[in-house]
């Protein structure tokens, strides 16, 4: 059975409904949302509402937890100043947007989502805000997906959609006794294939180009497609600067650029 | 025997630069004007505000102002290279000394400089060609940012946006920026150039307070918007406070005014 994954919606209504869309025509039943249904983007009450009619189990993302728990983030989750002050006028204009039920959504999504050995996350099993980047270290990243307990790990957060395969993962670990009483123990534990896999984003794609993009999963065959789904781009920017957010956004936007940059250091994670 | 070159061309041709490569050349003292240019039909001048000079007069520290009477009029050194650089969009009609703009001449009487060879770039095979364009429309904004500091992940942000035309068409764009550790940088662009340069100035400020260097920004394009362009910068300049907490541990480090290695 094959199912899609999507992530990172951030309020941009016309890139959902060209995903959706996409999805619908090929059939596809079972649909994930890995959060960050808001944020930066025009549309945040009609974008959740759609997910909501929609029935798509979503976890939360760093963006919705901000909203409903109030930016506390550290300065760190910002790679410059200016990042920081339009993050900080984005995030108000969402929170002022959003309606009380749409935040009781938001706040009630969790941050984990579970299919028997798949596994849903915003950033990582440890953080919404946690970046697993392509290139991350190999250790690290099987540490991530074995914490989880899954053979698949589907998380977004990066914008940037991946597939990882992680094979001939080996852990040995040698125990050496007080005074060398007795011999040192060891054990060797081998891993077997993980994967995991990056949906990128529908609402502010930082792949190159400016289509939506997400992932389907074909259980039967393990096959993962990056689907890239063109939309009306120039609706969404229109709304950005019709509803007052920072025209800059729009002209990201509109070049394939985020909303705001990635952080120098993507793998720090905030420690609130 | 002293030389006065008056050196012309369009927005971003390489004037400065040249410029400056000969002063490095040249074995004796140096001088430097810059003219004001003249508005041509569609076509607006920046206003300068002394940024080239800023920039010359850090990398060559010994150098002459020739805009100012009392350095201008004092008796020059045999040896002086003279090089007066105007802002021109249009080649002119003559070749060499006849094509000089006689509008600049009264400029240059008052100084009492006399031009003994003028070189234009697009025309004179001497200079560098790749980068003379031909303008037919182009706007000029220009913001005095003394006493500034950026934030430097917050720059490199806001020019990126710059070139790229989030504020407009943007053909032309140069600027001289502090930064909170004492360095500054006059930034560069062109169009027909692939790449920003960010050029260190070799004079570094101490890490006390908000520098006394000019700090500018000049930009020439089509479509400018100058509201959006000043509202982004309000947002890339420190504060009082946030200068203070950047500046305080480099000054236990820090060893008076020098110059760059």
């Amino acid at each position: 059975m094959a199912h899609a994954v999507i992530s990172c919606l951030h309020a941009n209504l016309a890139a959902l409904e060209a995903v959706l869309s996409d999805i619908d025509q090929r059939g596809i039943k079972t649909i994930t949302c890995l959060g960050d249904l808001v944020g930066y983007g025009p549309h945040p009450n009609e974008v959740v509402n759609l997910v909501r009619e929609r029935g798509i189990p979503s976890c939360q993302g760093c963006w919705d937890e901000d909203i409903i728990e109030g930016l506390n983030a550290c300065e760190c989750s910002y790679p410059s100043q200016l990042a920081e002050r339009r993050g900080h006028r984005a995030h108000q204009w969402t929170a002022e947007q959003l309606n009380d039920d749409n935040k009781a959504f938001l706040a009630s999504l969790p941050m984990v989502l579970r299919r028997d050995r798949l596994v849903f996350v915003h950033g990582s099993p440890n953080s919404q805000h946690e970046y697993l980047l392509p290139d991350m270290d190999a250790f690290a990243a099987l540490e991530r997906v074995q914490t989880a307990d899954a053979d698949i790990l589907f998380c977004g957060h990066t914008h940037r959609p991946y597939v990882r395969e992680l094979r001939d993962g080996v852990i040995r670990v040698r125990v050496q006794t007080p005074m060398g009483s007795q011999p040192a123990a060891e054990r060797e534990t081998a891993w077997p294939v993980r994967r995991i896999v990056n949906a990128g984003s529908v609402g502010e794609p930082r792949h190159g180009n400016t289509h939506a993009t997400y992932v389907i999963h074909d259980e039967a065959t393990g096959n993962v497609e990056i689907r890239e789904v063109p939309y009306d781009v120039e609706r969404t920017c229109r709304a950005i600067v019709e509803v007052g957010l920072p025209p800059v956004f729009a002209w990201r936007l509109r070049h394939g650029f985020e909303y705001a940059e990635r952080a120098d250091d993507a793998s720090h994670v905030c420690e609130r | 025997m002293s030389q006065t070159w008056l050196i012309s061309g369009p927005p971003g041709c390489g004037k400065t630069s040249w410029i400056l490569e000969q002063f490095k050349v040249h074995r004796g003292p140096s001088g430097y004007l810059r003219l004001t240019g003249y508005p041509d039909e569609g076509l607006a001048q920046a206003r300068d505000g002394g940024l080239d000079l800023a920039y010359l007069s850090d990398q060559c520290p010994a150098l002459l102002d020739l805009g100012d009477p009392d350095q201008a009029l004092a008796p020059h050194p045999a040896d002086l290279l003279a090089l007066i650089e105007l802002p021109q969009f249009h080649p002119p009609a003559q070749p060499g000394l006849e094509g000089v703009d006689r509008r600049v001449l009264p400029q240059l009487q008052a100084l009492h400089l006399t031009p003994d060879r003028h070189l234009h770039f697009g025309r004179d095979s001497e200079l560098p060609q790749q980068d003379t364009l031909d303008f037919s429309h182009l706007q000029a904004w220009s913001l005095n940012l003394n006493t500034t500091v950026w934030d430097p992940d917050s720059l490199s942000s806001f020019w990126f946006e710059l070139v790229n035309g989030a504020y407009g068409d943007v053909y032309r764009a140069k600027a001289l920026m502090n930064l909170p550790d004492g360095r500054a940088f006059f930034c560069n662009w062109m169009v027909s150039q692939e790449a920003s340069q960010f050029l260190p100035l070799q004079l570094l400020s101490p890490p006390d307070g908000r520098p006394e260097r000019l700090s500018r920004l000049v930009v020439q394009g089509k479509d400018l918007d100058p509201v959006a362009i000043e509202a982004t910068l309000r947002e890339c300049l420190l504060s009082d406070a946030v200068l203070e907490l950047q500046q305080a541990p480099l000054r236990q480090r820090h060893t008076p005014p020098t110059r760059s290695a």
